[in-house]
């Protein structure tokens, strides 16, 4: 395509530092580990934060462990909430007595009126009672404070709820008095059915400036970063079964592969892009994932600003900081917990200060020994997930001053749908593109 | 009750210094029916001596344990101006002294009956009851006068004293008493003869006296005579609760005034009583009587610390926690939960933790709460074989004298017993017999093992079974660490432990053992501790007793010399037509077939005619049956037979007590009504077997042939009526076909298509084909196999429609999927096939899936646990006369280590491994976690030929032609992996060098990951690595997070090493196979 063009625009700059450390499983190996440390180090960092916290918020009641109940004494225990859940999937059904003969339809949602919550800290366990704390609201793995009492029958009584509340935040940058903007994708699944390759070169061709009149390449200047959330490619996973591949199969495999490559390479020639993997893409299935391997990307890989990152990423552009993930945290907690929206689970495990509470117990998870990476114990200013149905999007605030911007990102492959943030103002539109032509 | 010995020596009394609890060694076989006299006194100990030492320690605990006791009573009790109406559980008998004030006519030793039961407020009781006297009949010779009777007596007597010199007793035979009844055996034509009621003093003089007239006796003016007894076999409570009608868990009332309080306390129950057995009402289970009093039911369970390598003994090896849960019935919840341990425990919540420093604490504090709570019965998993002797013996090894008192009388020490009991239905088990005087026990294992068929008993396995529960298990080689850790945990092995005495609760309410076994005591007479301790024989016993005192018959005591009187034809079966049947087949069912031939022939004792007396009584043939066996039994009209009768009364009731459950609103009502229908079902069917039985209490072998003879004729029968009338030339559509017929029900091909049109055929056939029989013989039409695959007698799989609509099930019979040695693989192939085939109806698919499996198998890619094969180590090595893969194995594991090899009582799991050539098979058995740990390779051709072929080629030779060529010899058989071990002595030598992962070339210095050739297939071979990196971890994260669901914790490591569990070895395997697969992921990241 050729622009004639008067003017040479300049692509603006800003500053990019990543923050991938804390994600990254290097020297860790599987020697026969559980997944009990992961819970020990979650429940030691988050108890610390909380006693300091209860002090203040129940000064007059005494802080007790889960053996030191005595039934009818009012006080405050800190623990790791476990959610019994009648309908919660298990390996053991693959070897239930009798194989059904319908078979069963995977539910949306495990949840079940009887589900209750139970309340576990190194000493013990208690079952959790009264109707302030809801079991829909909850999952396994989250960590609070609870104000209650131990009835007769050994239950606790809550009559109050402390959660962490959103950790402190690091202090916002000057505001730039100019329009930056921050591009989201996720779920192209270039290999898919549902994928149109036309519609990703319009993005990269939008981006790159290769698109439109002399205004949108001026708002395509002012571009300086993309994120990839997750779910850039999907291979047919039947062909990896550790068999042998014929020539045609061989392509079949690397074809998608290539074509994001292709796309990765005009993108990364311009600005920054930031890869991070997704359930779908060629990559470990626990969190962590690792970044997408550089000899899938072989023409990208060669350019600077072309980052392989971990999911979940963490970074910062002009000192505000970014985390998000690829979507797995959020639709976990979706299958066994309930809210109004997606934003609303974001919201939540900000409070909790962890990224994904569910993890190990339902979402795969690697066993740490020594820490728990998805302790959040910094605010970001932008928080986002991939990989979700519609584009939604909210500016929160913590008590302490915080704010937050929450972006659910929607699949591109289904709507053609990227999301713009302006880090002048953390404003949210979206990049809508259509190949229909009617 | 007191039985099963035939000896009785007990320890003279003792006063201060007790010694042991009896322990009586005795092979005591079901058919031996002996009562045991116990003397009141022996086994009391000095009541204040006890009591008062330590009391003051025992204070404080006495505190936490009385608020576990029972309501008070209220003041119309205390009064005595209330009639005592209680569901009794339990009688048994004791000898002392005559009742002064309600027998002022009598003297000196007698046998007191005590019934121990609850009332309906829940207070316990325990009612002494005098005057019922032990007696037998002997048929009276001819021509004896009432003066030869004195005489008979006193000669008698003589007798008596002389075989029972060491006896106190003042006189042995009572009375003897002339009366008029008729013996059960033949047909008879007088009505009746002259019998002697022989009354003894003591119940087992009953015994005394029997083998003093089967021997012979000299009788003035008859001279030397022996005799035949007649109802001397039955035990003495048993004929109390004939005599009295009272059965088994019924409601009995005592009225006002009729009761006298004992002056002397002899129990711990609320209400204690004397009363004369006349006075008692017995009420029959109906209505209001028909409810459950709120009995109080303990379930525990113990820990024991054991050594390492050993299977704790309780003369070395302490007991360091009990767990303890109560339970009213009807109840969903426990009311009480506690657990003692030795040593401090930390606390659980909602549960109440009593630690001790000593174990004798421990054990004092179990026997107070026993005490206290007053259970009225006792469950748990093995407690009578395990859990209640250890502490016995335990606490004999500890000198603790004043332990085993548990049962509801004042310092009477249990009675421990090593028993044999065998009987046909069951075998012959080794087991312990703890009489816990007043509570009934029920050993959730027994019962599982007489109700259930399982592949195995290990509690994790039956309740995953019953409740789809997990339970952690805990090996006993860890149980001492744990113990002898810190108070957290000893908590952890509390927490186990009491989940041990939950289970076992949860199981008797999800299966209703209570009320199946309450309604089956109801239903047959006898008490309930006879139903989980002895057969079937002597729940038809009493149940024939009982009518036959109604009848005025009396039942010969004929003591059968082994099974000289030779065996019967049994059951037959048609020949099977094998096949695979795309048709409907439509099964004809006889509906209680043995019994209803016995009502329809009027087969019974008291109808059978002797071949004599078939020439003497010159029957006229309209009155009498010809069976097709050829024995003689004479028609209703003649005389009606008992056991007709008896089965008659069984199924109204059974017909009742399935309207009234249809009709019941009330969950615990229904209970009842289920249970009682199914016992109703049970003893039915039990009644003909009891003829058969030839080693049992009064074996008919005319009765049980005559059954199976006509059973065999009905089906012939049908057979050929069916396929007479159901022919084209009468005016069906198609030849009708048997195709198989078995004990009680015949499989007919009608020809037509359709399950509709099938079922209309089946109904029609069944009406017409009972019109042709003798009444009550019914054929009934329940259900179509569509399709139906029939492989042999006995064994056969099909769909099973019950309306036209839809099927209801896939319906398998003798087809290997719960064998128990087969591996896990070999059940799943099988079911997975027989789904195929006859849900899918996708044959081509079922042979392709097998195919599929058959190359997993050979290229090593099957799960491990598929392959585990277990069996039961019963005895140790030496003693085996063949060597067998388990035992060997168990052997070489000792020798490995000690602690964690297996031992008598554990099942072995093991896998075959691949071995040198002209190895013997039990040489190839290997434990499967050293199987992963070393890479070791299995035998693929083993489980193809051994385990595999044989279900296999069962199944698909009647579909498939050359079914063997084609399924076990295909092209899906040629590629064989096998993984090299880790641990052969070749791999030591040999230098290990990287290998291009793509084509496995050597790889030169400068490379890592792949060969020049490869590089170009760098993002697919990539893709491959990642991929099995991210199964692995998806598999890895659910198995180890549902182990930590099982244990209930996520702070604590899984301990479990219970291999009952099927993710045991693949949570194992996930762990190894993940480091290796990261390692290989890694060689991409140089």
């Amino acid at each position: 395509m050729e622009i004639d063009s008067q003017k040479n625009l300049q692509r603006k700059q800003c500053s990019y530092e990543i923050l991938d450390e804390q994600y990254k499983i290097q020297k860790e190996t599987y020697k026969g580990q559980q997944y009990s440390h992961i819970y020990f180090v979650r429940l030691h960092l988050m108890r610390t934060i909380l006693h300091s916290l209860v002090s203040k918020w129940k000064p007059h009641l005494p802080v007790r462990t889960v053996l030191e109940l005595e039934e009818g004494k009012e006080c405050v225990i800190v623990g790791t909430l476990y959610k019994h859940m009648k309908l919660k999937p298990t390996i053991l059904d693959e070897y239930s007595k009798e194989r059904s003969v319908t078979p069963l339809v995977k539910p949306h949602n495990f949840m079940h009126p009887d589900d209750y919550l139970v309340l576990e800290d190194d000493s013990g366990r208690v079952k959790l009672s009264g109707a302030v704390l809801l079991p829909s609201v909850y999952a396994t793995g989250i960590i609070v404070a609870l104000h209650g009492k131990e009835t007769g029958v050994g239950d606790f009584f809550v009559d109050d709820i402390l959660e962490a509340g959103l950790p402190p935040q690091i202090e916002r940058p000057v505001i730039p008095n100019e329009d930056k903007y921050v591009v989201f994708v996720s779920g192209l699944s270039i290999g898919s059915s549902s994928s149109n390759p036309l519609q990703f070169q319009l993005l990269v061709d939008h981006i790159t400036g290769h698109l439109g009149d002399e205004k949108e390449q001026g708002i395509a200047a002012q571009i300086v970063h993309v994120v990839i959330a997750g779910n850039s490619v999907e291979i047919p996973r039947g062909l990896l079964n550790g068999q042998h591949l014929s020539a045609k199969d061989q392509t079949k495999l690397t074809e998608p592969l290539k074509e994001l490559d292709i796309l990765l390479n005009q993108l990364a020639a311009g600005l920054s892009v930031d890869i991070m993997p997704g359930p779908s893409d060629p990559a470990n299935f626990s969190l962590p994932q690792q970044p997408l391997h550089r000899c899938l990307f072989p023409g990208s890989s060669a350019y600077n600003t072309f980052r392989s990152c971990t999911n979940p990423h963490c970074f910062e552009l002009d000192n505000f900081r970014f985390l998000g993930t690829s979507g797995q945290n959020a639709d976990d907690l979706d299958k066994y917990s309930e809210a109004k929206d997606k934003l609303e689970f974001m919201e939540r495990t900000l409070r909790w200060r962890h990224l994904a509470p569910t993890a190990p117990n339902t979402l795969g998870c690697y066993p740490f020994t020594d820490r728990d990476p998805f302790l959040i114990e910094s605010c970001p200013h932008v928080y986002f997930i991939g990989n979700q149905d519609k584009f939604d999007t909210r500016l929160i605030k913590g008590s302490e001053g915080q704010m937050v911007r929450l972006i659910a990102i929607p699949r591109f492959c289904e709507n053609g749908v990227a999301v713009m943030l302006n880090l002048r103002n953390l404003d949210c539109h979206i990049l809508s593109f259509e190949t229909e032509f009617s | 009750m007191n039985k099963g010995s035939a000896r009785k020596s007990r320890p003279p009394p003792q006063n201060t210094s007790p010694a042991p609890p009896a322990k009586h060694q005795a092979l005591s076989q079901e058919e031996d029916f002996v009562d045991e006299d116990v003397f009141l006194d022996e086994n009391l100990l000095d009541e204040d001596a006890l009591i008062l030492r330590d009391i003051e320690e025992r204070q404080a605990l006495a505190s936490r344990l009385s608020k576990w006791t029972r309501p008070p009573l209220s003041q119309e009790y205390v009064s005595q101006s209330k009639s005592i109406v209680f569901q009794q559980l339990e009688i048994d008998y004791v000898i002392g002294e005559s009742h002064r004030e309600l027998l002022p006519n009598l003297s000196g030793p007698a046998a007191i009956l005590r019934i121990f039961g609850v009332t309906r407020e829940g207070h316990s009781v325990c009612c002494h009851v005098h005057g019922f006297e032990p007696y037998f009949y002997i048929s009276c010779p001819p021509g004896m006068g009432p003066d030869d009777i004195s005489l008979f007596h006193q000669t008698l007597e003589a007798r008596m004293k002389e075989m029972n010199r060491n006896s106190k007793a003042p006189s042995f035979v009572r009375r003897i008493e002339l009366v008029q009844k008729r013996s059960i055996m033949y047909y008879q034509q007088q009505t009746s003869q002259s019998f002697l009621k022989i009354v003894v003093a003591l119940p087992t003089m009953v015994a005394s006296c029997r083998g003093i007239l089967d021997r012979g006796i000299q009788i003035d003016g008859f001279g030397m005579k022996s005799f035949m007894t007649y109802e001397s076999n039955v035990l003495f409570a048993l004929r109390f609760m004939i005599d009295c009608n009272v059965v088994g868990g019924n409601w009995i009332e005592v009225p006002v005034g009729k009761y006298k309080k004992t002056v002397r306390n002899l129990s711990y129950c609320q209400l204690e009583f004397d009363c004369l057995y006349s006075d008692l009402i017995s009420h029959a289970p109906e209505g209001e009587f028909s409810k459950m009093a709120p009995f109080r039911i303990l379930s525990f369970d113990i820990e024991c610390a054991g050594r390492k390598g050993h299977f704790p003994e309780p003369t070395k090896d302490p007991v360091i926690q009990v767990a303890n849960l109560v339970t009213l019935q009807g109840e969903d919840q426990p009311f009480i939960r506690n657990v003692m341990t030795l040593n401090s425990c930390s606390p659980i919540a909602g549960v109440d933790v009593l630690s001790f420093d000593t174990e004798r604490e421990v054990l004092l504090a179990w026997r107070d709460l026993i005490r206290e709570v007053d259970p009225d019965i006792i469950i748990g998993y093995n407690i009578c074989k395990f859990d209640l002797p250890y502490l016995i013996e335990r606490a004999e090894a500890l000198k603790i004298a004043e332990f085993p008192i548990l049962g509801r009388i004042r310092n009477s020490k249990v009675r421990v017993k090593d028993t044999t009991f065998s009987s046909r239905q069951l075998g012959t088990r080794e087991s312990k017999e703890i009489t816990v005087e007043g509570r009934v026990q029920f050993d959730l294992l027994q019962a599982m093992q007489r109700d259930y068929k399982l592949s195995s008993y290990s509690l994790n396995s039956v309740s995953s079974h019953f409740l789809s529960e997990q339970k952690e298990d805990v090996h006993h080689s860890i149980i001492s660490d744990l113990q002898n850790g810190n108070a957290e945990t000893r908590r952890r092995l509390a927490v186990y432990c009491l989940k041990d005495a939950y289970l076992p609760q949860r199981l008797l309410d999800k299966l209703m053992f209570i009320y199946n076994y309450v309604e089956m005591a109801r239903v047959t007479g006898v008490p309930i501790s006879f139903l989980l301790s002895r057969g079937q024989s002597i729940k038809v016993l009493s149940q024939l007793l009982r009518k036959a005192k109604q009848k005025n018959l009396v039942i010969p005591n004929a003591k059968q010399a082994g099974s000289d009187q030779g065996t019967y034809e049994g059951a037959t079966v048609l020949e099977a037509r094998a096949g695979f049947y795309e048709k409907p087949i439509a099964t004809l069912d006889f509906a209680s077939l043995y019994p209803s031939i016995m009502m329809a022939y009027n087969l019974c004792y008291c109808t059978l005619v002797t071949p004599e007396d078939v020439r003497k009584l010159n029957l006229p043939p309209e009155h009498f049956n010809k069976t097709p066996s050829g024995e003689i039994f004479v028609k209703p009209n003649l005389q009606k037979g008992i056991l007709p009768e008896i089965l008659e009364e069984l199924l109204t009731a059974r017909k009742r007590a399935k309207a009234d459950l249809k009709e019941a609103k009330d969950p615990f009502e229904k209970a009842v009504l289920d249970g009682r229908q199914l016992a109703l079902k049970i003893s039915a069917n039990s009644v003909y077997g009891f003829t058969g039985a030839t080693v049992g209490q009064l074996p008919c072998l005319e009765i049980s042939s005559s059954v199976t003879s006509y059973g065999r004729q009905m089906i012939e029968h049908t057979k050929k009526l069916v396929e007479d009338k159901f022919t084209t030339l009468g005016g069906y559509e198609h030849n009708a076909e048997v195709i198989y017929g078995d004990t009680d029900s015949v499989m007919v091909q009608f020809g037509v298509p359709s399950v509709e049109a099938a079922m209309i055929l089946g109904r029609e056939a069944a009406d017409y084909i009972s019109g042709t029989f003798t009444k009550p013989i019914k054929l009934e039409f329940e259900k179509v196999y569509y399709p139906y695959l029939l492989i042999s007698k006995k064994r056969y799989a099909g769909l099973f429609w019950t309306n036209p609509n839809k099927f209801d099930k896939m319906d398998t019979k003798g087809i290997e999927t719960v064998r128990r040695d087969n591996c896990l693989l070999v059940k799943n192939l099988v079911n997975e096939c027989l789904h195929r085939i006859l849900i899918d109806r996708d044959v081509p698919g079922a042979v392709q899936y097998v195919k599929n499996t058959i190359s997993d198998l050979l290229m090593n890619r099957v799960d491990l646990s598929l392959l585990v094969i277990t069996k039961g180590l019963t005895k140790t090595g030496d003693d085996y006369e063949v060597k067998a893969a388990h035992v060997e194995l168990a052997e070489r594991m000792r020798k490995r280590d000690a602690a964690t090899a297996p031992n008598v009582g554990d099942r072995v799991p093991y896998v075959i491994i691949k071995a040198a050539k002209g190895a013997k098979a039990y040489e190839k058995s290997e434990d499967p976690i050293y199987v992963l740990e070393n890479s070791i390779p299995i035998d693929p051709q083993y489980y193809l030929e051994n385990q595999m072929s044989k279900p296999l080629l069962r199944i698909f030779e009647p579909i498939l032609k050359n079914a063997s060529k084609e399924l076990l010899h295909g092209s899906h058989t040629r590629s064989i992996f096998i993984s090299t071990p880790s641990n052969s002595g070749i791999m030591k030598f040999a230098k290990k060098q990287l290998t291009c992962i793509g084509c496995k070339a050597l790889l030169s210095k400068a490379d890592h990951t792949l060969c020049a050739h490869c590089k170009g297939r760098e993002a697919e071979l990539y893709c491959k690595a990642v991929e099995n990196v991210s199964d692995l971890e998806m598999v890895f994260g659910r198995l180890w997070t549902q182990c930590q669901e099982c244990q209930g914790s996520l702070h604590q490591d899984v301990l479990c090493t219970s291999r009952d569990c099927p993710i045991f070895y693949r949570r194992k395997k996930a762990q190894k196979d993940m480091a290796e697969a990261k390692q290989l992921l890694e060689r991409w990241n140089f």
